[in-house]
């Protein structure tokens, strides 16, 4: 291993000023803040989070949410992705699939409420058809207690962003090695998996940690389709931050570093099983 | 796969991403659209006449536009040095920096706000258009390291080097090597992160404090009201703008390409 | 390595060295010893910016299609409207507070209850100004608490009312001809039809106001709860009639009182598809704008529980950094005339009610003010007047939030 030569970390520099000098100085403020009461250094702020039930409770909720709508947007992705990469070549049907990315999640969540809440469309069509007679007759997914709203807003808006993560790859892949393994007998599983999975394997598991992390941090989603106990945890931290007289700010500034910390330990500990298998592929590559 | 069952996969995966966009333009054209009703009854302008007598929505759309743009550029700029970089070198801190460029997205913005309008209001560019440029990198660069950094890897080093021994200058051999190559992971990146860029609200109005004016600060605010025809509109005309960048960005592949390629 | 230190070192020297210094206040304190005739002539050929929520087209619309031009004709003044959320605008210059810019780019801001509070607390407002505005001195009830206090919070002049809204309820007339008058008839209402009611969440503002109603009711008046001020262990001990009442009805709310709407607009919302059969909110007129927009069917009707109805002022206030302290005061004046308050008034815009004492008002304007009508939905001034109750300290705002989700919302 060798340093950096100059060229290269040129190169590097810019996107590192940038997080480092904004992001940086942003987290050393939070840091500090969720550390200091009334001038003095604490812990106590974090020791409260962890001893707070809500807390407790909104945590193993959203990640369990996340986790659900982070899987099934990977796999309904990947599935999509592998069968239409050829179709997808064609412009229009890409700007087709990217679709549910052109609107904000707050409008994507509010279209799941047109649609699927007791007194939406399809409760419509159904009372219509005369499966129901009244409103509450139809099934709850909006504001459901096991969060499958929720789960189906973001699966339905992330599947496209893995979409467009995955093309380029599928577009790159060399799609000779397919026709070799299929000539020499193999299924499509064997495709899959000698020609196709390690390529995709990283991209595939850094768009997850990204979708991951995502849907634990926004707010959007579940203030609109979330319900009132127990709550995800970015409404509960943006209540937090909001409310009444800002002394629960630094609480709120402890949750989110802690919900941080913890999604980059997930990305370390990744990181260093993959980095050396990641550089072996690539100098094999085009030999 | 047989060819039966791609044409289902297609039908259902299309009707369910245009379905949502057909509700969103009914919705702006009706008055009143009660339940057990499978269309409006009565239909309005009232959606689209609110948004159109906005008085400041084409300036809006004009700074959301250039902002994305500019947002767009600077990304291109900063992520393909650094993503050929992390892909094709091997270094000492070579993870710090890969993880350090993902932070930005890993940390909720409303962590951060107040140490980057801090910072933004030392470095003079609080309240500016330029300071809205730069907050908008933050939560897009690290997708843009990412797709460059797989693509790269994916291309290989070979290639350029194979060039060089045959003598052509840096410059050249990444415009006819790489950059073809490279166009569909562009592609993503643009429409990504014009996206990213345009629906950064919070970030936007604390650092732009009003004296830019986007259609995420016009539009935002309307979401807190029952007036649905209003939102309708205001999301189809969000949602025509990436589009405009997408088809300026064909119109220019088709133009600067050096050669047609199949997957163009 | 080395290298990277050496360029990021001077860089947070340079942040972190930049520490709060102390604002000039010098000129400020000029700018309030200066008489009126003189403020007015400062602020001609200004530019005012308000910020304020921007999502409602009749509020959007009494800015710039009536005040802005009135402001330009009278005074020369440019007024600007731009949108933002109170959140972000006290976000904003809390962190210029610390960083010790003296020049912000906000002039006017609409504020009060807990954000009042925290923006007095940490200074970030400029003052007193009411003093100086003829307008506040000449038309408004300057003794009156609702004045003289913000949801408990002491005005001391930094802050001047600019309208009043009472809490009502609304339903629809073609599905309940009698409304119920008392909580008890509301309990029993709600027993009998299972499903058509429920309240939003106390983490919204209407939500709380719901609750907070149901907490005078309990402790025995607001007087009680005004003259304690702000003592949760007297709360406490009052308070079981309250958690009582809301567990008693919540198996016949929506969806059995499992959840509840997160905001007013989702309650407006279903109720809009008659999901529910009654919503609730602050402006007595609000529903007339849903009607005339097709979102609330036309037989929507409000009514007030006989124990009364909390009335909210809200307020203008200029923020310590305004770059145009004179235009501020110049077009706070102008937003409390007479003219701008009927406008305001008016079903045509906005329909909101004034923060002027009508017995004050010139005899003309008291004429146009009977003449004004606010729509059918709306109760007469006799009645929200008759019924006016006061609000608390705002601190039981955050308290009814905390424990009402152990008393209601996780008891299953």
């Amino acid at each position: 291993m060798k340093w950096l030569e100059k060229d290269s970390f040129l190169f590097l520099l810019p996107a590192f000023l940038l997080t480092i000098v904004l992001v940086g100085y942003g987290v050393m403020m939070a840091i500090s803040e969720s550390l200091h009461k009334n001038g003095r250094l604490t812990f106590q702020y974090y020791i409260d989070v962890f001893k707070n039930n809500n807390f407790i409770a909104s945590l193993s909720y959203s990640l369990w949410i996340a986790l659900v709508s982070t899987f099934f947007s990977m796999l309904i992705g990947l599935l999509i992705t592998r069968w239409l990469y050829y179709y997808l070549k064609s412009d229009f049907l890409k700007i087709i699939y990217w679709i549910p990315m052109l609107f904000p999640h707050f409008v994507w969540g509010y279209m799941m409420v047109l649609l699927f809440s007791q007194s939406g469309w399809f409760s419509s069509l159904a009372y219509r058809i005369g499966i129901i007679h009244h409103p509450d007759e139809f099934l709850v997914i909006i504001k459901d207690s096991h969060g499958i709203g929720i789960m189906i807003t973001y699966i339905w808006k992330e599947t496209p962003f893995v979409i467009l993560m995955l093309l380029p790859v599928y577009h790159q892949l060399n799609h000779q090695l397919s026709s070799v393994v299929k000539t020499l007998g193999g299924k499509d599983w064997d495709v899959f998996k000698t020609v196709e999975w390690p390529w995709i394997m990283p991209v595939l598991f850094e768009t997850s940690i990204i979708v991951f992390a995502f849907i634990l941090s926004a707010y959007e989603v579940p203030y609109l389709l979330g319900t009132t106990y127990p709550k995800m945890i970015s409404l509960l931290v943006y209540e937090w931050f909001f409310e009444g007289d800002w002394s629960n700010r630094p609480k709120a500034f402890a949750a989110m570093l802690s919900v941080t910390m913890f999604i980059f330990s997930i990305m370390m500990a990744y990181t260093s099983l993959l980095i050396k298998k990641r550089y072996q592929m690539m100098k094999g590559n085009g030999k | 796969m047989t060819r039966k069952g791609t044409k289902l996969i297609f039908f259902f995966s299309i009707l369910f991403l245009v379905m949502p966009v057909i509700l969103l333009i009914v919705k702006s054209f009706s008055f009143s659209w009660k339940w057990g009703e499978l269309f409006p009854t009565t239909w309005s302008l009232k959606g689209w006449q609110v948004l159109l007598t906005e008085p400041r929505l084409w300036q809006a759309l004009q700074s959301s536009w250039w902002i994305g743009i500019a947002v767009v550029l600077l990304n291109l700029l900063i992520a393909i040095p650094a993503g050929k970089t992390v892909a094709f070198h091997s270094f000492k801190g070579k993870r710090f920096f890969e993880l350090s460029f993902i932070l930005p997205i890993l940390i909720p913005s409303l962590a951060v706000a107040m140490g980057l309008h801090m910072t933004m209001i030392r470095l003079g560019l609080a309240d500016h258009w330029l300071g809205i440029v730069v907050v908008h990198l933050l939560p897009s660069v690290p997708y843009t390291i990412k797709i460059f950094h797989s693509s790269f890897e994916r291309i290989g080093p070979h290639l350029e080097n194979q060039a060089a021994s045959l003598g052509s200058n840096k410059w050249y051999s990444f415009y006819s090597i790489y950059f073809p190559l490279l166009v569909p992971s562009i592609r993503s990146a643009v429409f990504l992160v014009f996206v990213i860029s345009l629906s950064q609200y919070a970030l936007t109005a604390l650092i732009g404090g009003g004296n830019v004016i986007t259609i995420a600060t016009l539009y935002f605010p309307f979401l807190s009201t029952a007036k649905e025809a209003v939102i309708a509109s205001f999301s189809l005309i969000f949602a025509v703008l990436p589009l405009t960048v997408l088809l300026l960005f064909e119109l220019l592949i088709r133009i600067f390409l050096p050669y047609r390629k199949r997957n163009r | 390595m080395k290298r990277l230190f050496a360029l990021l070192l001077p860089i947070f020297i340079f942040l972190s060295a930049c520490s709060t210094k102390e604002l000039s206040s010098a000129s400020e304190a000029k700018l309030l010893e200066h008489k009126w005739k003189q403020i007015e002539q400062e602020a001609k050929n200004t530019k005012v910016r308000m910020f304020m929520w921007g999502g409602d087209e009749g509020i959007n619309d009494y800015m710039d299609e009536w005040v802005a031009p009135k402001l330009k004709k009278q005074y020369g003044i440019t007024f600007e409207r731009i949108p933002m959320d109170t959140h972000e605008i006290l976000q904003k210059l809390l962190n210029e507070k610390k960083a010790a810019e003296e020049k912000g780019t906000i002039d006017i801001i609409w504020i009060n209850g807990e954000n009042f509070k925290n923006a007095k607390e940490n200074d970030l407002l400029f003052g007193p100004i009411t003093e100086k505005l003829p307008n506040f001195q000449k038309y408004i009830d300057t003794r009156s608490l609702n004045t003289q206090y913000d949801f408990g919070t002491a005005v001391d002049g930094l802050e001047a009312p600019w309208g009043k809204v009472q809490f009502v309820f609304l339903y629809d007339a073609s599905k309940i001809s009698q409304p119920p008058r008392t909580f008890a008839e509301l309990k029993d209402w709600i027993k009998e039809h299972p499903g058509k009611f429920t309240y939003p969440d106390p983490t919204d503002f209407t939500g709380n106001a719901f609750l907070r109603h149901l907490l005078y009711e309990a402790v025995g008046g607001s007087e009680k709860l005004l003259k304690q001020g702000y003592d949760p262990q007297f709360v406490k001990n009052e308070v079981e009639k309250m958690w009582a009442y809301l567990n008693e009805i919540k198996p016949y709310l929506w969806r059995k009182g499992e959840t509840y709407p997160n905001s007013l607009t989702e309650l407006d919302r279903m109720y809009s598809q008659g999901e529910v059969w009654m919503t609730m909110g602050y402006n007595e007129a609000r529903a007339e704008s849903l009607i005339k927009n097709g979102t609330f069917p036309t037989s929507t009707r409000s009514f007030v529980l006989e124990s009364g109805s909390i009335g909210n002022t809200h307020f203008l206030a200029i923020p310590f950094n305004s770059p145009n302290k004179a235009g501020a005061m110049v077009t706070i004046n102008f937003l409390l005339s007479p003219q701008a308050q009927l406008e305001k008034f008016r079903p045509t815009y906005w329909g909101e009610g004034m923060s002027l004492d009508p017995n004050k008002l010139p005899e003309k304007d008291q004429q146009t003010l009977k003449q004004i009508n606010r729509g059918k939905s709306v109760l007469s001034s006799d009645v929200l007047k008759d019924h006016l109750l006061p609000e608390v300290d705002s601190r039981y705002v955050g308290w009814l939030k905390e424990n009402w989700l152990h008393e209601v919302a996780r008891k299953r």
